[in-house]
């Protein structure tokens, strides 16, 4: 699977991170969430909402590097993470700007009509972050938020040591749930949204399911996270002839009635490798031609005298 | 003397091939000395590619050529550089032509001087007989030919060679003495670049010298003649102008091409005069310095028309000179054409006081461009004061070449007619001095 990564700070290797390289999510240094295997692909200043949303629909700089970009298609399934500092209808980017609902449905309706996902989950933890999923209105997408709004999100446990709270409650809590997910689990979406009651995150988690069509009782949390694809092993041939309607009859009623089009398709990859060079289109008038051979001719005539016309005629 | 004149020509033909598939060709197409902005080869592909697009080609400040390049190259463009090598053949061939003719005018006439006894006797050394004159077309093409600037030139492909020609076939049809194939191409050589509208004075003194009307200003027959080559001229003109008018439907060529010529918006370093005084002009006397620098290029020519109205020739081959020094966009090109004329006044070789040092200036000065355009641009350590001391340098070695060349010229027709050995009232030497 493919993970884009945007850190707008670096605390890892702060100068003041008296365990660098190292981000824990408790004070006893058990688990070690910048790991080895972390690549961070908008780092510090490249993390703004312009584009966080050209990630999201694809409106990236031909220049972009593949690990900067989401390379979605539509059947594929999106997790998004967001946390910050944030409000009613809003998250705080980079202490200047910020990210409203409504940029953020509007970003998830480009990405539906133009197949860019096939389910998204969305999860944010920040103040009052259930404003942040109100205003979808795409279909197929799953949210979930670590506060009602009106509440604020708190965080966990101070590491006095540093000198910072290391991790939200909400996060560490679902960090703590997914860590007994293994690819095979077949541990569902109900139990997700149980992750941290009241009792534990002090704000009321909310999440949001009716856009998505499947029931989420028959969501796999694997269906998200791990990037588990549906392997079967057979020893028989298949043959994979044009006989689709066991096929087709999945798809639920009210789903718009699409073609699917392959990653590939959405770029004109055939055109841009087949390019013949370009013909001349541009021809100068017949009146100029005219015009000038004409004078050419005359010239010449009068030049050489007019004797030599008949020699031509 | 076909035979050597072929020879010549392959010589040529086989140096510039060799040239252009060597890595110096887009190394001395990079050139600001051989590049300007007229003429670059760079902007003819830049403007019939957006032709291609369906956008006018003079749109935006890239291309700044006539609209019958644009046709010539439309079909020619996969052949540019054998167009190129031609276009420098068929130069030396005109040149070659036209000076074998002038050869012959110049010796009737000094022979008909000769037999009015307007020479003084003790001038024999001074008489040009036709054994030394016979090998000077050759030498002329040759000069022409395998000039290192014509050679950069064609292997730049700067449009400037096209010029070149055009000017060329000017002078040998005034040479022949066909007034009307020498207004269109003078009409041509205007129309691509403006200043050549000088050279029509000296085409003019030459068609009447040939037709053997006295130039009075009270004879019909000078006024009735110069209002006939004049309206030839620019019949020529105004039709070529029209014709380019219907390559496009419409006029925007006009404030590209002419516009740009006079009003000079385009200052890159070249090895001119404009572009150094511009760049550091404040806007509000820029009109002013535009127009009187651009004065200085038809400023000589009424002076020199009086001055010079026996000799036509060479007050052609002054007015190229002077045309290349003060345009402006001047290229290496330009100075190749009137280069190429020297051969043709080399009885003046004794008469010449400063050839040495002029030599030496310009060669010593052709190898500076580049060092410092280096220092300049790339190492940092010069600034752009170097290269205008030498585009200045260069530029004055010019003017005292031309003008040294038209001292000795002047010199040797005083010595004709009042010998050789020249003396005062007082019976002592004398020495001549041009005032």
């Amino acid at each position: 699977s493919h993970i884009v990564l945007m850190l707008a700070d670096d605390m890892a290797c702060n100068p003041r991170n008296p365990k660098p390289a190292t981000v824990f999510s408790h004070k006893n240094m058990e688990l070690n969430v910048y790991g080895d295997d972390v690549e961070v692909d908008y780092r510090s200043y490249e993390v703004t909402v312009e584009n966080f949303l050209r990630v999201l629909t694809g409106r990236i700089p031909p220049s972009t590097p593949r690990s900067k970009r989401l390379l979605s298609d539509d059947r594929s399934n999106i997790l998004i993470y967001m946390t910050g500092h944030g409000g009613n209808g809003f998250l705080k980017f980079q202490d200047s700007e910020e990210i409203t609902n409504v940029e953020l449905a509007d970003a998830f309706e480009q990405m539906w009509q133009k197949r860019r996902y096939n389910e998204l989950l969305f999860i944010i933890d920040t103040c009052q972050g259930a404003s942040m999923y109100e205003r979808f209105y795409s279909p197929n997408i799953m949210a979930l938020a670590s506060s009602q709004v009106g509440e604020d999100s708190l965080s966990h446990q101070p590491d006095l040591g540093i000198g910072v709270h290391l991790m939200d409650r909400y996060t560490f809590y679902v960090l703590e749930f997914l860590e007994e997910i293994h690819p095979a689990s077949q541990t569902n979406m109900n139990d997700l949204f149980q992750v941290c009651p009241k009792s534990l995150c002090v704000s009321t988690p909310g999440h949001r399911t009716d856009l998505f069509q499947r029931d989420p009782q028959n969501v796999l949390i694997t269906d998200f996270f791990g990037s588990v694809r549906k392997v079967e092993i057979t020893t028989e041939a298949i043959s994979l002839d044009g006989d689709l309607a066991g096929f087709e009859s999945k798809l639920p009623k009210d789903e718009l009635a699409t073609e699917s089009l392959k990653y590939a398709e959405q770029l004109p990859v055939a055109q841009i490798i087949h390019q013949k060079p370009k013909q001349k289109d541009w021809h100068p008038p017949g009146g100029f031609i005219l015009g000038l051979w004409a004078l050419i001719i005359m010239v010449f005539f009068k030049t050489y005298g007019i004797k030599h016309m008949k020699h031509i005629f | 003397m076909a035979a050597p004149l072929v020879l010549v020509v392959l010589v040529a033909v086989t140096v510039r091939a060799v040239l252009y598939r060597s890595s110096l060709a887009a190394f001395i197409s990079e050139r600001v000395e051989v590049a300007s902005p007229l003429n670059a080869w760079k902007r003819v592909v830049e403007g019939l590619a957006l032709l291609d697009l369906g956008v006018s080609p003079y749109s935006g400040a890239i291309f700044h050529e006539t609209p019958l390049i644009i046709y010539l190259f439309h079909f020619l463009i996969e052949y540019a550089e054998l167009v190129f090598m031609i276009t420098d053949v068929l130069t030396a061939v005109a040149l070659y032509l036209a000076i074998q003719d002038f050869n012959k005018v110049v010796f009737k006439k000094q022979k008909l001087l000769i037999e009015l006894d307007k020479y003084a006797p003790d001038v024999a050394e001074l008489i040009r007989t036709p054994m030394e004159m016979h090998y000077i077309p050759l030498k002329v093409a040759l000069f022409y030919l395998l000039n290192p600037y014509t050679v950069m030139s064609c292997v730049a492909k700067s449009t400037c060679a096209i010029n070149n020609t055009v000017m060329a076939f000017f002078i040998l049809a005034t040479i022949k003495g066909s007034a009307f194939l020498s207004a269109v191409f003078l009409a041509l050589a205007t129309y691509q670049s403006l200043y050549p509208l000088t050279l029509f004075a000296p085409a003019l003194l030459y068609l009447l010298q040939r037709q053997f009307i006295p130039i009075k200003l009270k004879s019909k027959s000078f006024w009735l003649y110069t209002m006939q080559y004049a309206a030839l001229y620019l019949c020529s003109l105004v039709v070529i102008i029209c014709l380019s008018f219907f390559l496009l439907n419409s006029w925007d060529f006009i404030p590209s091409v002419y516009g740009f010529i006079l009003s000079v918006p385009d200052l890159t370093p070249n090895i001119g005069l404009f572009w150094y005084f511009f760049a550091e002009m404040f806007e509000h006397f820029s009109l002013f310095f535009v127009c009187v620098f651009q004065i200085n290029v038809f400023f000589y020519t009424i002076p020199l028309a009086i001055k010079l109205k026996e000799h036509p020739v060479f007050f052609m081959f002054v007015q190229i000179a002077i045309i290349s020094i003060f345009k402006s966009y001047p290229t290496v090109g330009d100075i190749a054409l009137y280069m190429a004329f020297l051969p043709v006044w080399s009885h003046l070789y004794r008469f010449l006081r400063n050839i040495f040092i002029l030599s030496c200036v310009l060669i010593v000065c052709s190898l500076l461009f580049p060092v410092l355009w280096h220092l300049w641009i790339y190492a940092g350590s010069a600034n752009s004061n170097f290269y205008y001391a030498i585009t200045l340098t260069f530029n004055i070695g010019q003017i005292l070449l031309i003008s040294d060349y038209f001292y000795a010229f002047l010199r040797r027709e005083y010595y004709l007619t009042h010998g050789l050995h020249l003396t005062r009232q007082d019976g002592t030497e004398a020495m001549l001095v041009l005032k």
